[in-house]
């Protein structure tokens, strides 16, 4: 019996999942090898330590949730290139949209894995034409007492500020409880590194997410 | 000496990675045209998905380029660059290289170049790392997910959305928190939470709200990817602005 492109799908996706793995890691190990620089093995596990609970569970999150929208091989692609909720998930919905597929069935999963494709060669090539672009006119913009200084030290509110608001419209309600969290925290602890406050506005957030869904559970009965 | 940083082996590892990227997505790209054809979609259609995705990923690059640039003053460019080209995300690399540059002690965080080679590689290592994990979680558990909890999941899409999003208000929180509260290295300018701080972060989720609003009542779909990129880079010219316009002893003012 012939397989389904369904299974074929994963078969392929598992392949390219442990080659990428394999890649990945290949790279810090050659950065520590050419370099002839081992980590630090107290601040490398302290590093880990600090950003392992947040990412590794924000991971099964988005397995679970983004996994069932856009399809299987557009699933394994996006994982392995990043950027899911800015760019590929976008990508996916709008061409399967437009090309007036369901997400699910097997023209779904075609036009996303193609959107997702395409989308992950166009970053890949806009990023390394950036990276020689950029590297010529680098030094001046960033060096300490040039006028665009300021830009650089203040890209983290810039960068955080705009991603809060884009979720500040639909979820207002939710996003008090977690600011209010991280300025009490600081104000009692000031030299508290970002690393340790994650978890802490994290944690708030997701208990005041529950909260507000049974609040509303209970609204609707 | 040539700044280890930037070296032509960094530079050639991080053309190995695209390229393997690229392949990988070309390989997904023809089986899926070839299945498609198969399906009796017409060129057309396929082509059409190409195209708007091509199109849709320009600005939200421009993002991407911006935290490479952002990353690189500490971490030159080429760690950033294949960080972002592979499995990563904007929130994500800044948060584990500042977390692993916050472990290391280093002075001045992630605002200050990286001069040690131990402490880079470390920091690589946390980048990659802290981003792993769904290249383990996919393998084994994608075909059962799709088959079992996916109508699930769709099922409970509301709930399933609700706690993706308030994951990431709380990861944006603590950086949000940092700008109104935290504490900057005692000699730096403009790295505590400040005027400047408060200034820009107002700046970003001001301009993002009016050009989301905007965009929404004329019709403007094309503007929307545009959003993100355009508030960012006006709340980071918002700061120049402010540290020129406002009197030196304002504009730099830091409270914690």
């Amino acid at each position: 019996m012939e397989r389904s492109y369904f299974d074929k799908v994963h078969t392929w996706g598992r392949i390219s999942c442990v080659l990428t793995l394999l890649m990945l890691l290949g790279v810090p190990l050659a950065i520590t090898l050419h370099l002839n620089a081992w980590p630090p093995l107290p601040g490398l596990l302290k590093g880990l330590a600090a950003v392992l609970p947040m990412f590794w569970s924000v991971a099964v999150i988005e397995t679970l949730s983004y996994a069932p929208i856009i399809g299987s091989g557009a699933a394994y692609l996006s994982f392995v290139t990043g950027n899911i909720a800015n760019l590929k998930l976008p990508c996916a919905i709008a061409a399967m949209k437009s090309a007036n597929v369901r997400p699910g069935s097997e023209e779904g999963e075609v036009i996303s894995t193609i959107a997702v494709a395409s989308s992950a060669i166009a970053t890949t090539a806009l990023l390394a034409l950036g990276a020689l672009l950029l590297l010529p006119v680098l030094p001046f913009l960033t060096a300490e007492g040039s006028p665009a200084a300021p830009a650089f030290q203040q890209v983290l509110p810039a960068l955080f500020g705009a991603l809060l608001a884009g979720y500040l419209r639909r979820h207002w309600r939710l996003s008090f409880a977690p600011v209010l969290a991280g300025v009490l925290a600081l104000i009692f602890a000031p030299t508290l590194q970002v690393g340790v406050l994650i978890p802490i506005t994290v944690i708030v957030s997701l208990l005041g997410a529950q909260a507000y869904w049974k609040l509303q559970g209970q609204k609707i009965k | 000496m040539q700044d280890f940083r930037q070296s032509s082996f960094l530079y050639l590892l991080g053309a190995a990675l695209a390229l393997f990227i690229v392949a990988q997505s070309l390989f997904f790209l023809r089986k899926a045209w070839r299945r498609g054809r198969e399906l009796g979609i017409s060129p057309a259609t396929l082509r059409g998905a190409v195209g708007s995705s091509v199109l849709f990923t320009v600005a939200p690059s421009m993002a991407i380029a911006a935290t490479v640039l952002a990353l690189s003053n500490s971490l030159g460019l080429v760690l950033p660059w294949m960080r972002m080209s592979v499995i990563g995300n904007f929130s994500y690399e800044a948060t584990a290289a500042s977390a692993a540059a916050g472990a290391l002690g280093l002075p001045g965080g992630l605002s200050e170049p990286v001069t040690d080679p131990a402490a880079f590689s470390a920091i690589a290592w946390v980048m990659t790392i802290g981003s792993i994990f769904p290249l383990i979680l996919l393998p084994v558990f994608l075909k059962k997910i799709q088959a079992k909890i996916g109508k699930t999941a769709q099922s409970n899409a509301p709930w399933t959305d609700l706690m993706g999003a308030a994951a990431f208000i709380g990861l944006i929180a603590a950086f949000v928190a940092r700008a109104l509260a935290g504490q900057g290295e005692a000699d730096r300018a403009g790295d505590g939470a400040g005027v400047l701080s408060v200034l820009t972060l107002v700046t970003a989720i001001a301009v993002m709200l009016l050009l989301e609003l905007l965009a929404e009542k004329r019709g403007w779909k094309w503007a929307q990817p545009f959003t993100m990129p355009v508030s960012m880079f006006t709340a980071m010219g918002a700061a120049v602005a402010f540290a020129q316009i406002l009197p030196e002893r304002v504009a730099f003012l830091e409270w914690r």
